[in-house]
C-alpha cells in the first residue's frame, strides 16, 4: 500500500518551518515561546522533540498541527503553507494529513474504542462497512483485538493511548504529532507503546514527530531534536536505541 | 446534511445521557413548562368557548341577517321581507344547523306599577328552541306555544322590577310601521331565568302576534342562524351575502364585539402565558447547556483538532439541545393530553359557578385543545428552546482548539 507519506518523501520535507516565532501576550507582558525555528521533517521520519518544560515543544507541535498560528514565520505541511489557510481549511488539513496523540489520551468518552476510530473515518465520509473494517484492523494493529466495543472508561491508560494511536493512524495521515504520549503511562506500558509506534512507523512509513522528555521514547528515535527557550539547540540523526539518553 | 446527522445523531444522543441528573432536570423543566402552557391553553379555550356559547346561544347565534342599517337603528322601519326561496335554499346548507326569523323592536312594557324599556321579540317558539337557550330556561309558567301565541314571556328579574308575575297582564307599547304607537295587552305566560342582562332586556311573544301588533305583515327584523363549525362561518357569510346582496349579513364577532374581544383576549393570553413560561424554561435550558458546554470545552477542542469543522460542532450541540428539549416536549405533550382527556366530561366550577356566569361563562367548562394548536404550541416551545441553545452552541463552535484543550487540562 502506497501511503501519502511515502509518496511525499521524494517531493521534499513533510514539515517545513521557517523563522517560526510565537509570542504570547499576558496583559502588558510579552512572553516569547518560539524564537525563530527553522526545521524540516522528512517523510517517514521517527523524530523526537525534547526539552525541559517551557522549552516550546508543545507550542511548536501546535504550530505544525495547525492548532495555533505563529506570530511570525511560515509552517508548511506537505507543501501547503498553513498561514494561508482559514479555520475551516486548517480543520480539513488536520483531518486529512495530521494525526494527533495527546498526553491525556483524549478519546471521546461516549464512543467505544472502535467508534472513536470510526469517527475520523466518518468525518472523511467513508462508508459504514469500510469504516468498521478499518477500525477493527487498526485496533488489531495496536494489539486491542476484541476490545472494539469497550468504552474508554473500561480501558486502562495504556489501552486508551493505543486506541489514540490507532485513531491517529487510521486515516493514513502524512504525519502523526504526539505530545508527551507516555507521560501518563507506567514504565512497561510506556515502553510497549513507544515500541508499537516505532513498529507502525516502520510498517506504514507515516512520519512521527513526538514531543517528549522520556528517554525510552528518545531511544527509539531516528532523529532527535532538542529545544531550549524556544530555540532548537540540537538536531541529530541517530540509530534507534543509540540515541542520547 | 443527512450525512452530518448520521454522524452526529448517535453522538448527540449519547451525550444527552452523559449526565443523567442534569438531563432529567432539564427534561422536567421543559415538560412542566409545556404542560402548564398546554393545560392552561385548554382551560382558556374552555372558558372562551363557554363564554362565547353563553352569549351566542342566548339570541345571537353564529350570525344574523338584517335589513341594511338595522344594526345602527334597530327599529321597525328597518325591517326586511321574510326570506325568499333563494335565501331559504342558502340557509338550508348543511353548514347551518338551524335558523330562525324574528321580529325585534324596542318597546316599553308597563305594569300597574312601573313602565320599563325592553326589546320585544316576536318568535316562532318551536324553531327558536333550536337556536336559543332561553326557551329552555323558563323558571315559572311556560314558554310560548306557537307563532300566534298572544302571551308574553319575561325575564324573572324584569318581572320582579315590574312587580308582575305569571298570569298577570302587562301593556307593551311600540312604534308601528306607519309611525303610530301600537299598544297591546299581553298575559304573562312564563318567566325565564338566566343571564341577568337578558332577564332585564327581553320580552318574547309569538312572531305573528308581534307582526300583527306592529302592522308589518310578514316582514321580520332578523334571521339568526347557527354554524356549528366556526371554520366554515366565513364561507357561509360570504354565500349568504351573495344570495341576499341587499341585506346585511353579519358574523357574531360584529354583532357581539364584547364576546369577540373576550375570545381574542383568551387566545392572546395563551401566547402571553407561553412567553412567560418560556422565559423560565429558557433560563433553565441555557444554564444547563452552558454548563454542559463548559464542562466539555476540552472535548470540543479535541474534535476540532481531529478535523471536525466548527459548524458541525455547532450542529452537534444544537442536536443535543433538540433531543433534550424534544424529550421534555414529548413528555409534556403526553401528560397534557392525558390531563385534557381526563377532564373531557367537563370541570364543574361548583361554588364558583355564579362568579363564572357573571363573567359570561357557564358553570361547567370543557377543556379542549385543537390538535393543530396542541402541535403548534409544542413545536413553538421546541423551536424556541433550540433557538436559545444556539448561544452555548456558538460558544462551543467558536472555541479555538488550543485554548479549549488547555482550558480543562
Amino acid at each position: 500500500m502506497l501511503h501519502e507519506a511515502q509518496a511525499t518523501a521524494a517531493a521534499g520535507p513533510i514539515v517545513s518551518c521557517r523563522g517560526v516565532q510565537k509570542v504570547y501576550t499576558l496583559g502588558a507582558v510579552k512572553v516569547p515561546a518560539l524564537n525563530g525555528i527553522d526545521l524540516d521533517i522528512a517523510a517517514g521520519d521517527f523524530a523526537t522533540l525534547a526539552g525541559p518544560s517551557g522549552s516550546g515543544k508543545t507550542t511548536l507541535l501546535n504550530m505544525i498541527g495547525g492548532l495555533d498560528r505563529p506570530t511570525a514565520g511560515t509552517v508548511t505541511i506537505a507543501g501547503e503553507d498553513l498561514g494561508k489557510f482559514d479555520k475551516n481549511r486548517l480543520t480539513e488539513l488536520r483531518l486529512h494529513k495530521i494525526g494527533f496523540v495527546f498526553q491525556a489520551y483524549n478519546l471521546i468518552p461516549v464512543l467505544s474504542a472502535a467508534e472513536n476510530i470510526e469517527f475520523i473515518l466518518q468525518l472523511l465520509g467513508i462508508a459504514a462497512s469500510e469504516r468498521r473494517r478499518r477500525a477493527v484492523a487498526a485496533l488489531k494493529d495496536v494489539g486491542l483485538e476484541g476490545m472494539e466495543d469497550r468504552r474508554p472508561a473500561y480501558l486502562s491508560g495504556g489501552q486508551q493511548q493505543r486506541v489514540a494511536v490507532a485513531r491517529a493512524l487510521v486515516a493514513r495521515p502524512a504525519i502523526v504529532l504526539a505530545d508527551e504520549p507516555t507521560a501518563n503511562l507506567d514504565s512497561k506500558t510506556a515502553t510497549d507503546l513507544v515500541a508499537l509506534m516505532a513498529r507502525l512507523n516502520a510498517a506504514s512509513g507515516i512520519t512521527f514527530l513526538i514531543g517528549t522528555h522520556d528517554a525510552r521514547v528518545i531511544a527509539h528515535a531516528r532523529r532527535h531534536i532538542e529545544m531550549t527557550d524556544g530555540r532548537i539547540t540540537a538536531d541529530e540523526n541517530c540509530h534507534p536505541n543509540d540515541a542520547l539518553v | 446534511m443527512i450525512a452530518a446527522l448520521r454522524l452526529l445523531g448517535p453522538l448527540a444522543w449519547r451525550n444527552v445521557w452523559r449526565n443523567p441528573r442534569r438531563t432529567i432536570i432539564t427534561v422536567v423543566v421543559v415538560a412542566v413548562g409545556l404542560y402548564s402552557i398546554l393545560v392552561f391553553a385548554a382551560l382558556l379555550n374552555a372558558w372562551a368557548q363557554s363564554s362565547r356559547e353563553t352569549t351566542l346561544n342566548l339570541l345571537t347565534g353564529s350570525g344574523q341577517i338584517h335589513a341594511q342599517g338595522y344594526l345602527d337603528d334597530p327599529t321597525v322601519s328597518r325591517r326586511m321581507p321574510a326570506p325568499d326561496a333563494k335565501l331559504q335554499a342558502a340557509l338550508a346548507t348543511p353548514a347551518i344547523s338551524a335558523w330562525v326569523e324574528r321580529v325585534r323592536v324596542p318597546a316599553v312594557i308597563e305594569s300597574e306599577y312601573k313602565a320599563l324599556p325592553v326589546t320585544l321579540l316576536g318568535v316562532d317558539p318551536a324553531r327558536e328552541r333550536r337556536v336559543s337557550t332561553i326557551p329552555g330556561q323558563v323558571a315559572e309558567g311556560s314558554y310560548l306555544s306557537g307563532s300566534t301565541d298572544a302571551g308574553i314571556v319575561l325575564g324573572r328579574h324584569l318581572a320582579d322590577r315590574l312587580k308582575t308575575r305569571v298570569g298577570k297582564r302587562v301593556i307593551v307599547m311600540a312604534q308601528k310601521a306607519n309611525g303610530s304607537l301600537a299598544e297591546q295587552a299581553y298575559r304573562v305566560v312564563g318567566l325565564f331565568a338566566g343571564n341577568m342582562n337578558a332577564e332585564d332586556a327581553y320580552a318574547f311573544t309569538g312572531l305573528s302576534t308581534a307582526q300583527t301588533m306592529l302592522g308589518i305583515g310578514a316582514s321580520i327584523s332578523e334571521i339568526s342562524f347557527d354554524v356549528p363549525d366556526e371554520a366554515r362561518l366565513g364561507s357561509v357569510i360570504a354565500a349568504l351575502s351573495r344570495v341576499a346582496p341587499g341585506l346585511d349579513v353579519s358574523p357574531w364577532t360584529k354583532l357581539s364585539p364584547l364576546a369577540a374581544a373576550v375570545d381574542s383576549f383568551m387566545r392572546a393570553f395563551v401566547y402571553i402565558w407561553l412567553w412567560i413560561m418560556f422565559v423560565f424554561m429558557a433560563i433553565g435550558i441555557v444554564n444547563t447547556q452552558l454548563m454542559a458546554v463548559f464542562e466539555r470545552l476540552r472535548e470540543f477542542g479535541l474534535l476540532q483538532a481531529l478535523g471536525m469543522r466548527p459548524r458541525l460542532i455547532l450542529l452537534q450541540v444544537c442536536l443535543e439541545s433538540a433531543m433534550l428539549i424534544g424529550i421534555g416536549v414529548v413528555i409534556g405533550m403526553a401528560v397534557s393530553a392525558a390531563t385534557v382527556a381526563a377532564f373531557h366530561g367537563g370541570i364543574d366550577l361548583g361554588f364558583l359557578a355564579q362568579g363564572a356566569e357573571y363573567f359570561g361563562a357557564g358553570h361547567v367548562l370543557y377543556p379542549q385543545l385543537a390538535p393543530i394548536q396542541f402541535a403548534e404550541l409544542s413545536l413553538l416551545i421546541w423551536g424556541l428552546g433550540i433557538g436559545v441553545a444556539l448561544w452555548p452552541a456558538r460558544k462551543a463552535a467558536k472555541s479555538s482548539p488550543v485554548e479549549a484543550m488547555s482550558h480543562a487540562s
